[in-house]
């Protein structure tokens, strides 16, 4: 009988093969796909027994902690806080047992401690027994910029509005602010009942809270947008140079039959003017004529250039700012109204600022970024990031003559906004800009939305320090609702890096 | 022939190794005690309470196994108590972890309606009853062949025990939707626990006086001796059976042990290739016909093809998914004793045991867990081969394989590898009768291995000093 259990052993010897490697595949190669699993309780658990990374905010070369988790007291889960909520809510987003936004989410897998870069980390952290542990992200944002960004946003009547400030040199993020905002520490409870009320309020909201206005809302740009229609003019030819005179009637007749006048009906110089003086004084019927000339494709290619018309991630998600290519949109009577930034144009206050730091950068557009540095547990570096091109908007020759026009609107006594950001206003800080104010709403209905888009100029052979894009949404005129909040944030940031 | 003289044999006699069984066993219970301790650790950053009475009351009662192996099977194996040890005291240390975190991590609500809240205690005390066994195996059986007498006779208490659950009302015999106990007054047993042991000696007795009958080779059909129709009763009388624990106490994983140990010692026994595959294409053909005419087994496939589909893994794969992900979380080292989420699988405590060591221990872990199985497997085995009486051979065999088969059956259920059925995890499971019934078995191994490794008796006379005596 010994043959057959010699067989009978062989035939166990493999049924023992068979569950170890049937393990290896569950536990050592199958691990990841089972963890991914909707439903999983163990990993959705597992999230609050580590502590997660925690999110600073590094534009003014401290580190301020805007996202942290704290151990719960008689616990050994951790909740997250946000001890700056609605300030920065926009940014940092929320991190709740249903779902995550913001950097929260974007960089989840280094704060939460998963991504491949901190398996050392957590190896090392297995063997000398010490607990998991997320990477701290730290932010471009700058406190004083962004804090200054809120107050001002949230002072100026209730009105929603946003407030983007990028470093025109890195494209580095140094204020992202929507109002009205929301508090994420309110959605950090565990109560999953708790939570739903919750939602449902700020999601039932009228004011909506949960929009991120500065990158996920668009708005018309109004007159900020000659910025790129001058651009195209310079660039192609059309106009030579700021001095070249422009024609700019009072009233501008279009292919069409339709009328075309200046803001308030106001006349243009003298009908003649050069062409910045029409840009500080914005007149519509002198951009409008030049756009007719440009053609509609030259204008959205010109807005490609400015970072429009592409989605962009810094690593939140930037809706497209957009010259659409509905039907009919290259009628010249149309296109007219495209250049002065109507028709369908429409742009995030991200965009605004892009326009701004391309001009103030030479015309070349750095990509916008939010996330500095990861560094592991034991502020290990991880990442770092490095400045990148986003696009070449203009050629410096062409960026000069712009940002020498967007001089003159802050500076010149007739310019738009040289009550409002001029030195009397900045207490001695030069900064150049070009308002907006964009009917909009059916019949242009609402009221209008205040645009202001501006920067700091470089000096003394250092680059800019900051450009500013915001919107407040049926401000009124650009210069008196958006300006004074643009001045505030500039002042504030640069008194902390002065 | 003087005591000296017999010393002085030139020829060595061979060590019972029973020191070696000792330091192992000592080995065993310190990898007993520190798993108890990290639990306490784990759970609640302390050492448990309860834990010195524990340890010494489970190390009482090996050593007390181990004394009794000394003085009754003194040449046994040394490794078979200490294995077994190993597993069942780190079977107590699951139970307990699982039984101080409670249900869904809740310390004071059961894990389960079966756990109660002292059900290490009680698994301990199911312990005492298992060396119990052991230490009556080893005192009331001296030689694993007297069984042979007792061949009908236990034949018909383990078919009779397999059957009684199904006779008996469903108040009687039903616990958790498993129609295979025996609930009488505060007490029930397993009853195919021991249906098993006791039919694998009616196997080995009726398989070795008739093995040269069914051996007898009928028509050549494939290459393949085929056994003559007549001597195909037997056979057809166990799959029937088989297929009647399958269909009346929805158990088939019973019914698979019981098959499958019946074929496996047909083979051993008659040597006849063809009695595997007849075995194997009956086996095949019922489970196929019982799976698509009964639904609750035809959905055990369903649940092992498609776990994750659609909404399965919050109903009827709930169970194997929460298995298969606690061990996946628990990756190459695991979360460590106390500090996984084991509780989330029901029935964790005795069907998903494994997954809760895959969970903690991680895969080093499991994986030395299955190789003490196999260990144990391999023990049993060697006993069989080396042992010299067919029936103790046949004996030792089968019941080595039914070993290896109820592993292979459980953990490949709980890890995906074949389609779930609810056997106990010999050793680790919480409840009595398989752990008693398990101790029993290692018993009956120990008692073969005894006689396989025991010298042979020695002459009484010198051969110089035989006087032959011729009849005149």
């Amino acid at each position: 009988m010994n043959r057959a259990i010699l067989r009978i052993s062989l035939a166990c010897l493999a049924m023992f093969v068979l569950l170890l490697l049937n393990i290896n595949y569950v536990q050592a190669f199958e691990t990841t796909k089972l963890a991914d699993e909707p439903h999983n309780v163990r990993v959705f658990d597992q999230q609050f027994t580590y502590q997660r990374g925690t999110i600073l905010a590094n534009g003014d070369g401290t580190y301020l902690k805007i996202a942290e988790s704290v151990p719960v007291k008689g616990t050994d889960i951790y909740v997250r806080k946000y001890p700056y909520g609605t300030i920065y809510a926009p940014v940092t987003g929320y991190d709740t047992i249903y779902g995550k936004t913001g950097i929260e989410q974007t960089e989840n897998s280094l704060l939460a401690g998963t991504d491949p870069r901190l398996a050392v980390h957590n190896f090392t952290a297995l063997l000398t027994g010490k607990q998991k542990q997320g990477a701290t992200v730290a932010l471009t944002i700058s406190p004083a910029a962004q804090k200054a960004a809120y107050q001002a946003l949230a002072a100026d009547g209730g009105h929603p509005a946003a407030l983007v400030a990028l470093d025109p040199s890195t494209g580095a993020v140094l204020a992202l602010a929507s109002y009205p905002s929301f508090d994420p520490n309110e959605l950090t409870t565990l109560n999953g009942a708790k939570l739903d009320k919750i939602d449902r309020q700020l999601l039932a909201d009228p004011r909506q809270p949960l929009l991120n206005r500065a990158i996920q809302e668009r708005y018309p740009p109004g007159s900020s947008f000659k910025v790129v229609t001058s651009s195209a003019a310079f660039s192609t030819g059309k106009v030579a140079n700021p001095s070249t005179t422009v024609l700019a009637p009072t009233v501008l007749t279009l292919p069409n039959g339709h009328h075309l006048i200046n803001d308030g009906g106001e006349v243009c110089g003298n009908g003649h003017p050069p062409i910045i003086q029409a840009f500080w004084m914005s007149c519509n019927t002198a951009f409008g004529g030049l756009g007719i000339k440009l053609t509609a494709p030259v204008l959205r290619d010109y807005s490609s250039k400015f970072g429009m018309n592409a989605p962009l991630s810094i690593p939140l998600p930037v809706v497209p700012s957009i010259v659409p290519e509905v039907q009919g949109w290259t009628d010249p009577s149309l296109t007219a109204f495209t250049a002065i930034g109507q028709f369908n144009d429409a742009v995030t206050p991200m965009q605004e600022a892009m326009f701004s730091a391309a001009i103030a950068n030479g015309g070349t557009l750095m990509k916008p970024y939010l996330v500095q540095r990861v560094l592991g547990p034991g502020l290990s570096l991880i990442e770092s990031h490095t400045p990148s091109v986003l696009s070449q908007a203009v050629s410096r020759t062409v960026a000069g003559y712009v940002q020498s026009m967007m001089f003159e609107v802050t500076h010149n006594p007739g310019g738009t906004a040289a009550a409002t950001a001029g030195p009397q206003a900045t207490g001695g800080i030069t900064i150049d800009g070009k308002t907006g104010t964009a009917e909009n709403g059916i019949n242009n209905g609402n009221p209008n939305d205040a645009v202001f888009t501006c920067f700091v100029p470089g000096s003394n052979g250092r680059p800019s320090p900051i450009a500013v894009g915001v919107i407040v949404q049926g401000g009124g005129f650009g210069a008196d609702a958006a300006a004074p909040i643009a001045v505030a944030v500039i002042k504030a940031y640069l008194g902390a890096h002065s | 022939m003087s005591l000296a003289a017999r010393v002085d044999q030139p020829v060595p006699m061979p060590r019972g190794r029973r020191r070696t069984e000792l330091v192992m066993l000592l080995f065993a219970l310190a990898v007993v005690l520190l798993a108890y301790g990290a639990v306490g650790l784990g759970l609640k950053g302390k050492l448990p309470a309860g834990l010195p009475v524990y340890v010494i009351v489970f190390a009482i009662l090996m050593i007390a196994g181990h004394f009794a192996v000394r003085r009754f099977a003194p040449y046994a194996d040394p490794l078979l108590l200490p294995l077994a040890a190993l597993l069942n005291g780190l079977g107590i240390v699951m139970i307990y972890r699982l039984q101080e975190s409670g249900r869904n991590g809740n310390p004071g609500y059961l894990v389960s309606p079966v756990m109660s809240t002292s059900a290490a205690k009680l698994q301990l005390v199911y312990t005492g009853v298992g060396i119990v066994g052991l230490v009556l195996v080893l005192v009331l059986i001296s030689e694993a062949r007297v069984l042979q007498r007792y061949t009908y006779t236990l034949g018909a208490l383990g078919l009779a025990l397999l059957a009684l659950p199904a006779l008996l009302p469903s108040s009687h015999s039903v616990v958790n939707g498993a129609k295979v106990w025996i609930i009488l007054g505060g007490f029930s047993i397993q009853p195919g626990e021991f249906a098993r042991l006791a039919l694998a000696v009616f196997f080995a007795g009726y398989l070795v006086s008739k093995r040269d009958v069914l051996a007898l080779a009928g028509r050549r059909v494939l290459g393949i001796d085929l056994p003559r129709a007549r001597d195909l009763g037997p056979v057809l009388i166990a799959w029937a059976a088989s297929l009647l624990i399958l269909i009346f106490e929805t158990d088939i994983g019973q019914s698979a042990l019981f098959f499958g140990l019946f074929v496996a010692m047909l083979y051993i026994a008659t040597q006849r290739t063809s009695w595997l595959l007849i075995g194997l294409g009956l086996f095949l053909a019922g489970t196929f016909v019982t799976a698509s005419l009964f639904h609750h087994v035809g959905e055990r496939f369903t649940i092992w093809l498609h776990p994750f589909q659609g909404s399965n893994p919050l109903n009827a794969s709930y169970q194997l998914v929460q298995g298969l992900e606690g061990m996946a979380f628990g990756g190459l080292f695991g979360t460590g004793l106390g500090h996984g989420q084991p509780y989330f699988t029901p029935l964790v405590q005795s069907d998903f045991i494994f997954t809760a060591f895959g969970e903690e221990l991680g895969l080093v872990g499991v994986m030395a867990l299955l190789l003490i199985f196999g260990l144990l497997v391999q023990r049993g085995l060697r006993a069989a081969l080396a042992v010299k009486d067919p029936f103790s051979k046949l004996l030792a065999a089968g019941l080595s394989f039914v070993l290896a088969l109820q592993v292979f059956v459980i953990v490949g259920g709980v890890s995906g590898l074949i389609p779930l059925t609810g056997v106990t995890t010999p050793f680790l499971s919480q409840g009595g009768s398989s752990l008693v019934a398990s101790w029993i078995l290692v018993g009956l191994l120990i008692r073969v291995s005894d006689s396989a490794r025991k010298p042979a008796p020695q002459p009484i006379q010198d051969e110089g000093m035989t006087q032959v005596v011729r009849a005149g």
